[in-house]
């Protein structure tokens, strides 16, 4: 069986109807990641048993005459850095491999599991996080379900991957520098980074604690909207969640883009867009009917702290193993694991303190403006192994190269949806364009993206190369 | 720093943190370290004043149990 299931609203409709069970809806998806994964390897674990209880209890529930939560029987997967009780850990690296299962599910997967969806397996990335294109030497690259030949992104690539290869419609990564949004861009789905502080990270692997944020992936900005609205709710307990209260998006996502003020970001973002990327900005662009060019503040400058802030955080915190087994850690990542640890402190403190005035920099955009567009990568997916990538005639190492778009809009915190789009000059791959707005406005960039997607220009395509 | 200083400092720093580094190792490092030094050098051309405190701000308990 490798048929496909339907997208998220219609599958939820479905099983809430009756008309499709929810082990059904599994028995479907988990066929379709047996028959694709061989190619994609996306998935890093597949936990049937735990998938088959919580659709059981779905379908006991609807057979009850209880009324369903909004993702009542849709499957989804989770990046392996999130904890699943009874699972190891494994946040991309070998290392983790010997560490004791997790005890509790994280604060968003509990969330998931309130909401009906059930959790269907683990999926590949980067080590630790440390990466845009999931080349993971010890559980093997994952692979663009547009081009097998092609890194998915990263470092949430098993997220994208599998929403692209249609195994889950929904999936939960986490994004530090770009690790939802690239992965969204070169596999063609729909992503939501939101604010800085948002969601919950407790019970996830981190990375780089101020930054750290997790966030969906879907196949329609409805699903986006769905398991977005699913997964908030304050926590005390993460120190790095600010968020006060739920507010749903759902409800308004059909007000599009009325009334708001659109523009499109120029300087550091029109720099390093490759003519593809700029090609679908100007498609969304004139979709929303934006004309105006907007200087973001010191673009290139909260890429540097973003950087340098990261490799600081990040170098320190696996300290302890570089020390004694660094031959254990990825080989593409460990040297800069390594370099990030040794980093003056001067550097780290200055990005922190730099951070501030850039964050007041930023947020006095939106006086004028509700939403900004600017491409999430400069390239379509390149080919996995790639050294270098030419952008507009500069040559960039490839792999940091493809957060350069990214980087900036993260170190503020805004929250960005990535939508899909399909320019030309690419055979055929997509490449996402990132909708940003101020922080906790995901409301203003998820009604952007719904307009992108009624109008039929940002979308999700068949996986040709698994055909 | 030139790259003879950058592969000096690694080594140094990584004495100073008891984290053993081979000969390539230490080399493959200065490498990433002097990339990351040309970013650091354009943060610190940025104007800070004394009163620009870092992003980051100590919580010594959170306000909402205060609150209660």
């Amino acid at each position: 069986m490798n048929s496909t299931l339907p997208p998220t609203t219609a599958l939820a409709r479905l099983i809430a109807s009756g008309e499709l069970s929810a082990v059904e809806a599994l028995a479907a998806c988990e066929a379709r990641i047996t028959a694709t994964d061989g190619r994609v390897n996306a998935f890093t674990g597949v936990w049937h048993a735990r998938a088959l209880a919580e659709a059981q209890a779905i379908d006991q529930r609807r057979a009850r005459g209880e009324a369903l939560p909004p993702l009542a029987g849709v499957p989804y997967a989770v990046k392996n850095l999130f904890d699943v009780a009874g699972e190891v850990t494994l946040a991309g690296a070998k290392i983790n491999t010997g560490h004791a299962p997790a005890a509790h599910d994280a604060f968003l997967v509990q969330r998931m599991q309130a909401a009906g969806a059930v959790l269907v397996g683990g999926l590949n990335m980067d080590e630790y996080a440390y990466g845009f294109t999931t080349e993971n030497t010890h559980f093997g690259p994952c692979h663009n379900p547009h081009d097998l030949a092609r890194t998915a992104g990263g470092s949430s690539g098993g997220c994208g991957a599998a929403v692209a290869a249609q195994q889950v419609p929904l999936a939960l990564g986490s994004d530090t520098n770009g690790s939802i949004r690239v992965p969204s861009s070169l596999c063609g789905v729909w992503g939501l980074k939101p604010t800085f502080g948002r969601l919950s990270r407790r019970g996830s692997y981190p990375f780089v604690h101020s930054i750290d944020h997790l966030g969906p992936f879907a196949d329609s900005v409805q699903g986006l909207a769905l398991s977005y609205d699913a997964l908030q709710s304050p926590d005390p307990l993460d120190p790095g969640c600010h968020a006060q209260r739920i507010e749903p998006t759902l409800p308004g996502l059909e007000l599009g883009v009325d009334g708001l003020r659109v523009g499109v970001l120029g300087g550091h973002f029109a720099e390093h867009a490759s003519p593809p990327a700029q090609e679908a900005l100007a498609l969304a662009a004139r979709t929303l009917g934006a004309c105006d060019e907007v200087l973001w503040p010191d673009a290139a400058l909260g890429r540097a702290a973003a950087f340098i802030v990261s490799a600081s955080e990040g170098g320190s915190l696996h300290l302890d193993d570089l020390r004694t087994r660094a031959d254990d850690f990825e080989p593409l990542s460990v040297d800069r694991f390594i370099a990030g640890a040794l980093q003056p402190a001067a550097w780290y403190v200055r990005a922190q303190r730099f951070r501030r005035v850039y964050r007041d920099r930023v947020n006095a955009l939106f006086d004028h403006w509700d939403v900004l567009l600017a491409p999430a990568t400069p390239v379509a997916a390149p080919l996995l192994g790639s050294e270098w990538l030419d952008i507009n005639g500069t040559r960039h190492p490839c792999r940091p190269a493809l957060g350069l778009l990214t980087q900036p809009v993260s170190f503020a915190g805004c929250p960005v949806v990535a939508a899909p789009l399909w320019p030309g000059g690419t055979g055929g791959l997509p490449i996402g364009v990132q909708v940003i707005a101020a922080p906790w406005r995901e409301d203003l960039a998820l009604r952007a993206a719904w307009t992108l997607q009624q109008a039929g220009v940002a979308h999700l395509n068949p996986p040709t190369a698994l055909s | 720093m030139t790259d003879e200083q950058t592969l000096a400092y690694v080594q140094a720093a990584a004495a100073a943190l008891e984290l053993p580094l081979s000969p390539d190792r230490a080399q493959r490092v200065a490498t990433h370290l002097a990339r990351t030094a040309v970013l650091a050098q354009q943060l610190q051309a940025f104007p800070l004043g004394p009163e620009d405190e870092p992003a980051e701000i100590y919580k010594p308990k959170v306000l909402s149990a205060l609150d209660e």
